[in-house]
């Protein structure tokens, strides 16, 4: 009996184990709208018409994205504008951080609870659109959508089986910024080439051990010492499913990349991790100019001089953006696209909903209000409706030009794939990772990142 | 005639129609997922693509892969570290609110608050700021001369950031030791200190025997716990640095919700079960040595 008793406890004990889980319930990002309509689309409300593109009949649509505040507020208004141009559809916005947005928009993909239009990354398309059947063809609603705004080059990156998947919002490329008034401090220049980034190293140490002329974490050391080798070697990283470097030159860009580290001009990453900030806009010593520089997306920027010039302790300091630092012959770097538009492939309105695209990307009303949250725009149309308004954020339009005009490198579509990318088990953290403790040395690490993205590339 | 049998069908199996809702619920939603994950991780299942490959493969993937070796590793450090300590701890907060002592029950509320915080976000950002370079730890460490320390400087650091984040969270294991210190019998300590005994020798001789069935129930509940941890590292550490703290749970995680590589994440899940599973077992085939039932022949 004592013997049943027993293992008819660890029965329990076994099931108890089972339903145990792990993760604590989780809190659903997406939130309705809040109203923070402008005043100048209420005024247009009163005016709306509904145009013949949509037969009348009461539609509804969800639209999703993922950003910070700001972006936030001017989607909603967007929406509001879009609204009181077409009465009869209604638009529900569903939108959060970026932090476990992936996870949850991909699984909704799948479930086929996709919202109608939705902001997705560019890597999206390769990983989610399931042979080209999640996502709408967008070229069957070219009637209501002008796709002639946008160059054949950037539709074809958007395009599997020949069915255009999205429309891309705008296109981004890695820039130096520099917190000028660190600078200044120390007493050196801002970095051009690659003698006055190891000069600014020394002289940042010089000045306070814990200042560094600029910070990196994994993913941005990974892009970093592809700018460098493509400006020394210039070749694209990626060429015909392969990686087009030796394991020779990649051990170069490892090298370059512990170099940095010993020349005091990024900190390790033991020292980043020991922040334990949630993300470098938001480590303190970004905020108060300890870390004086970032290699980071043009379209991402603004909340890094956001957090900069938002420091209670040292107020007044000046972001600014730098110069390409010229480390070859060659012009390092590639620019992609940022993000896209998509409509879910099971959508009940996929017109009024490619619709709602048009407006936020050709239409005057609608790229007004949009302006620079997502980039400079792809759009023809979109970009001389804020050239001839002078609207943007300077910042923005600044570094998109400079990266723009400076890289030309290719980025293959599975540069970002999880496998590589995620933290902490992606190659690329992974490797990096060990490069920084000394676990492995520069060779042992070039042979483990060419290993892994060739097993994702042929994946 | 044939009402009268299905009356009699429904009082015979009475007990049977009562735990029906249960029961179609837990092969639903336990049994049925139990089974299909063991499936799967014979599999290479991935949400998006569907099955094309079954074998061992995954299995092979965990016993050779380095990285799947280490977090399992970390896994084990992880709970061999936290489950005695957490213990240890709530068995000795227990120990000193069980004496009547002013305000008690306050103290009994405030430690318990933070099992009920949980893993949070709010939480992580407490931690985060108790443990950076520059936070309370470094701080009160400073006013004494002592050097900052960089926690995340080391895996032991900054496993030791996390191991500690669970530990403070005592309180569910300290209320039902508190409970069943309330159960040993006061007349017990009276003749021991008749006898002579002191505070400590009651404690280890009187105290512990008398609760071990208790302390059996927190082992088990906590091993399990800690072998599923994933809120702390996620949030606090995110499984840095270099790996010094990606539990298996966060590896499964990734596979699962990142990747969707379903097959990967069920045999991962499939290992540590079997992980949890043999701690259990071999508590319980233990516990003939040192768990103390007094209503079973002195046993």
């Amino acid at each position: 009996m004592k013997k049943i008793k027993q293992w008819a406890a660890m029965g329990l004990a076994t099931a108890m184990a089972v339903s145990l889980s792990a993760c604590g319930g989780g809190k659903s990002t997406s939130e309705t709208a809040a109203s923070t309509a402008a005043e100048t689309t209420s005024a247009a409300a009163s005016e709306a018409t509904t145009e013949a593109t949509t037969s009348g009949e009461p539609v509804e649509l969800k639209f999703s994205w993922w950003g910070g505040d700001s972006r936030h507020a001017a989607t909603e208004e967007a929406i509001k504008a879009f609204e009181a141009k077409y009465p009869n559809i209604k638009v529900t916005p569903e939108y959060g951080a970026w932090t476990g947005w992936e996870e949850k928009q991909s699984l909704n993909i799948l479930g086929g609870n996709a919202a109608d239009v939705m902001q997705i990354n560019w890597n999206w398309i390769e990983s989610y659109s399931q042979g080209g059947t999640a996502f709408a063809n967008l070229e069957d609603y070219s009637d209501v959508l002008d796709l002639k705004q946008f160059t054949p080059e950037s539709l074809d990156l958007c395009k599997v089986d020949n069915k255009l998947m999205a429309v891309p919002i705008s296109l981004t490329g890695r820039v130096f910024y520099w917190n000028k008034t660190a600078f200044e401090e120390v007493g050196c220049d801002i970095p051009t080439d690659l003698d006055s980034l190891y000069a600014a190293g020394a002289a940042f140490k010089a000045k306070d051990p814990d200042m560094y002329p600029l910070a990196l974490g994994e993913y941005d050391r990974m892009i970093l010492m592809v700018y460098y080798l493509e400006s020394k070697y210039g070749k694209n990283w990626v060429e015909g499913g392969e990686v087009n470097y030796t394991e020779d030159e990649v051990k170069d860009g490892m090298d370059f990349i512990t170099e940095l580290e010993t020349k005091h001009v990024i900190p390790t990453l033991a020292t980043i991790q020991g922040d334990m900030a949630d993300s470098l806009d938001k480590n303190a010593k970004w905020i108060d100019g300890k870390y004086a520089g970032i290699f980071e997306w043009d379209s991402s920027a603004s909340k890094f001089m956001a957090a900069l010039e938002g420091s209670v302790n040292k107020p007044g300091q000046k972001f600014v953006v730098g110069e390409f630092v010229k480390m070859g012959d060659n012009n390092g770097g590639f620019t992609k696209i940022s993000m896209a538009y998509a409509v879910a492939g099971n959508s009940k309105h996929p017109k009024e909903a490619a619709m709602l695209i048009n407006f936020l990307l050709n239409d005057e009303e609608g790229v007004k209000i949009v302006s620079t949250e997502r980039g400079i725009p792809c759009s023809t149309e979109g970009l001389k409706i804020l050239e001839a308004n002078k609207l943007g954020d300077p910042l923005t339009i600044e570094a998109n030009t400079k990266v723009m005009n400076y890289s030309k490198f290719n980025l293959d579509s599975k540069f970002e794939h999880n496998d590589l990318k995620a933290n902490p088990d992606g190659v690329y953290y992974k490797v990096f990772g060990k490069l920084s403790t000394g676990e492995i040395d520069s060779k042992q690490a070039a042979s483990e990142l060419i290993k892994g993205i060739t097993e994702t590339l042929e994946s | 005639m044939k009402s009268k049998g299905i009356r009699k069908v429904l009082a015979d199996n009475a007990g049977f129609f009562f735990i029906l809702p249960w029961l179609i619920g837990f092969i639903l939603f336990k049994v049925y997922p139990f089974a299909s994950s063991l499936y799967y991780s014979f599999t290479n299942y991935d949400l998006f693509n569907g099955i094309s490959k079954t074998g061992m493969m995954n299995y092979n993937k965990i016993f050779t892969d380095s990285d799947i070796k280490k977090a399992f590793f970390v896994t084990f450090k992880y709970a061999i570290f936290d489950v005695p300590l957490k213990l240890m701890f709530a068995l000795f907060i227990a120990y000193i609110l069980n004496f009547k002592l002013k305000g008690v029950n306050f103290f009994r509320t405030a430690y318990y608050v933070p099992s009920i915080l949980g893993g949070s976000i709010a939480i992580a950002i407490l931690w985060r700021a108790v443990f950076n370079t520059d936070g309370l730890i470094n701080a009160v460490l400073g006013v004494f001369g002592v050097e900052k320390i960089n926690w995340m400087a080391s895996g032991g650091g900054a496993l030791t950031v996390i191991v500690l984040l669970r530990v403070w969270q005592f309180g569910s294991a300290m209320v039902i030791f508190l409970a069943a210190l309330k159960g040993v019998s006061e007349d017990l300590y009276e003749a021991a200190s008749i006898d002579g005994a002191g505070k400590w020798t009651q404690f280890f001789k009187i105290t512990v025997p008398l609760i071990t069935p208790v302390i059996f129930y927190n082992l088990i509940t906590q091993l399990c716990q800690a072998f599923q941890e994933f809120n702390g590292p996620f949030l606090v550490t995110k499984g840095g640095p270099n790996g010094a703290t990606t539990l298996i749970s966060i590896l499964i995680y990734n596979n699962a919700f990142l990747r969707h590589k379903m097959g990967m994440a069920s045999a991962q899940a499939w290992i540590l079960f079997l992980i949890v599973m043999t701690f259990t077992v071999v508590a319980f085939v233990s516990q003939k040595k040192w768990v103390y039932y007094s209503d079973e022949d002195g046993r």
